[in-house]
């Protein structure tokens, strides 16, 4: 390209005046804000770190921190668990019917996070059909509480989670040589054996990037914990939304919103890494 | 087809079945709208005991719905064409110069993908109450362009790295302006991608709701803030008959992008 690009290669000015409308909006409405959102943590009239040593102090605010970790992480467990099998399912199959199952995972994946929400509360609530078929089975009234507590919200994270854990094991899957187990079976070795001793290992890169973007995505979920979670079920982009809305403390809901932005910002680098490493994404 | 699943039957059955429940478990929420829409107007009930279209017919001549769906089409259609005459030339300059600071200006398009959009929404919040620009339609359009740009630079990139550059050289050293290159040689070969990236940020624009439950209200609220709110606060039947138009919708632009993914393979081949 550099040798032959001279004639199809832009001049600086022009390459500047097609970039500048974009990188003027992108500070307007990106970079602004952002800094907006730290100065406003740091700046309460005039300069303190006290928003962050209240935070630290705040009783809430820990609570809602590991809520937000034990959600995220069960949630990723959950889907990696469920997951899992459902890419070597994909996996086994030849690639016209992969296509075919693989729109039953896409689907949820295009579907809005607000329609399943509330399909969610349909299947799993109170009156929902999962009570409602185990009543007919059992001939009894029963009421299992699957919505608006942790169950919920474990139960609508995973149904947005597990596609990009699917696609990103089964990426690795596909690239595995199939000839190892070939090799593997021929001398004896049985399927458990060659699961522990050569699919599992050979698919880590694509399970570590499954978690980790199941991870990215869960810690900043706001929309499922409030609507299928319970009062207890606050993650820390709720908090930002209470402190910004119900108690009017700009302060605090930056200062939260920043703290979340640096965690999400070291899983990011670490996505990165792992990515760099040679592991195919494919979540996008 | 000698993998995992032709050793050992009961595997076999164990991860299929395994596979199976959780096709159903990621396919109930997207389908179960469907029927449930066209049920009973007084209740949510599945299966629904009679036919009707009374929810739709709510949903069409409530201004509180309606008005919010129009509203949402009209800042997609916005956001999507304002995206495309920015991200478009910023892409071809990215991808056809050696502008220094070149992968700096890259990254600060990506970051809306890797930022929290509940940081994003809090920032514009802040912002917005500054400028004015609250619960105005401005203010959406503009916070929806940063949050699809990510999805146009890529797939326009992805796209110019396809395009052949010596037809563009031989078209320069022809004699050709800047502007001819750009619209008559490069233009004609990106076109598959730029349409991707159009349905994309249509799509991104349609679903939003965080960064628009911050910065909307009663006079520029779009339909996933209205649902959000309805499914807060008041879960009615007419949700079942707006969650079936927008998957409706959704697997539309799907259909459309899967129909676009073909054809820029066939053309690459």
């Amino acid at each position: 390209m550099a040798q032959s690009g001279a004639a199809s290669e832009l001049n600086l000015s022009s390459a500047l005046m097609l970039l500048a409308p974009l990188t003027l909006l992108m500070i307007a409405m990106l970079v602004y804000p952002l800094a907006l959102t730290v100065w406003t943590s740091i700046h309460p009239g005039r300069f303190s770190l006290e928003a962050y040593t209240d935070l630290i102090n705040s009783t809430l605010f820990l609570r809602v921190l590991r809520n937000t970790f034990e959600i995220s992480i069960a949630g990723t467990l959950v889907s990696l668990v469920v997951g899992y099998p459902v890419a070597m399912h994909l996996a086994a199959q030849s690639p016209r019917r992969r296509t075919a199952y693989l729109i039953m995972v896409m689907l949820p994946f295009w579907t809005s996070i607000l329609v399943k929400s509330f399909a969610l509360t349909t299947v799993f609530g109170n009156q929902g059909l999962v009570n409602q078929l185990l009543g007919f089975l059992s001939g009894g009234q029963i009421n299992l509480p699957m919505m608006f507590n942790r169950v919920g919200v474990i139960l609508g994270m995973i149904n947005f989670l597990l596609p990009f854990m699917i696609l990103s094991i089964l990426g690795s899957l596909l690239a595995q040589d199939r000839t190892l187990v070939l090799a593997a079976e021929t001398m004896g070795a049985k399927p458990l054996r060659i699961f522990w001793k050569i699919t599992l290992p050979l698919s880590l890169p694509g399970v570590i990037a499954g978690v980790l973007i199941n991870v990215t995505l869960s810690i900043g979920m706001y929309i499922t914990p409030a609507l299928l979670g319970g009062r207890q079920d606050m993650m820390v982009a709720n908090l930002v939304d209470f402190y910004t809305r119900q108690t009017l403390d700009w302060t605090a809901a930056s200062a939260t919103a920043v703290v979340l932005l640096a965690i999400s910002g070291a899983l990011v680098a670490l996505l990165g890494k792992a990515r760099g490493g040679g592991t195919i994404g494919a979540a996008a | 087809m000698s993998t995992l699943a032709s050793s050992g039957s009961l595997n076999r059955h164990m991860i299929s079945t395994a596979a199976w429940a959780c096709y159903v478990f990621l396919l109930i929420p997207s389908l179960i709208v469907i029927p449930i829409s066209f049920g009973n107007p007084g209740q949510i009930e599945f299966p629904p005991r009679q036919f009707s279209l009374a929810l739709y017919r709510q949903f069409f001549t409530d201004p509180a719905w309606w008005g919010s769906m129009a509203q949402s089409l009209f800042v997609a259609v916005v956001t999507t064409l304002l995206t495309l005459a920015l991200a478009v030339p910023a892409a071809y300059a990215l991808a056809r110069s050696r502008l220094p600071g070149r992968n700096l200006l890259r990254g600060l398009f990506m970051t809306p993908m890797l930022v929290p959009v509940i940081v994003l929404g809090l920032g514009l919040y802040l912002q917005f109450s500054n400028w004015g620009l609250l619960d105005t339609t401005t203010g959406v359009v503009l916070a929806h362009i940063m949050l699809t740009t990510p999805f146009v630079v890529i797939s326009v990139m992805s796209g110019l790295q396809h395009a052949d550059t010596s037809l563009e050289t031989v078209a320069s050293i022809m004699g050709a302006s800047r502007p001819t290159v750009f619209f008559r040689v490069v233009l004609p070969q990106i076109k598959t991608s730029i349409a991707v990236g159009a349905l994309f940020a249509f799509l991104m624009s349609l679903d939003e709701v965080v960064v628009a439950y911050f910065v909307t209200g009663a006079k520029s609220m779009t339909l996933p803030v209205k649902m959000y709110s309805s499914i807060r606060w008041e879960i009615t039947p007419v949700l079942a008959a707006v969650s079936t138009l927008l998957t409706l919708l959704s697997l539309l632009i799907a259909l459309g992008l899967i129909a676009l993914q073909r054809k820029t393979e066939t053309e690459h081949e």
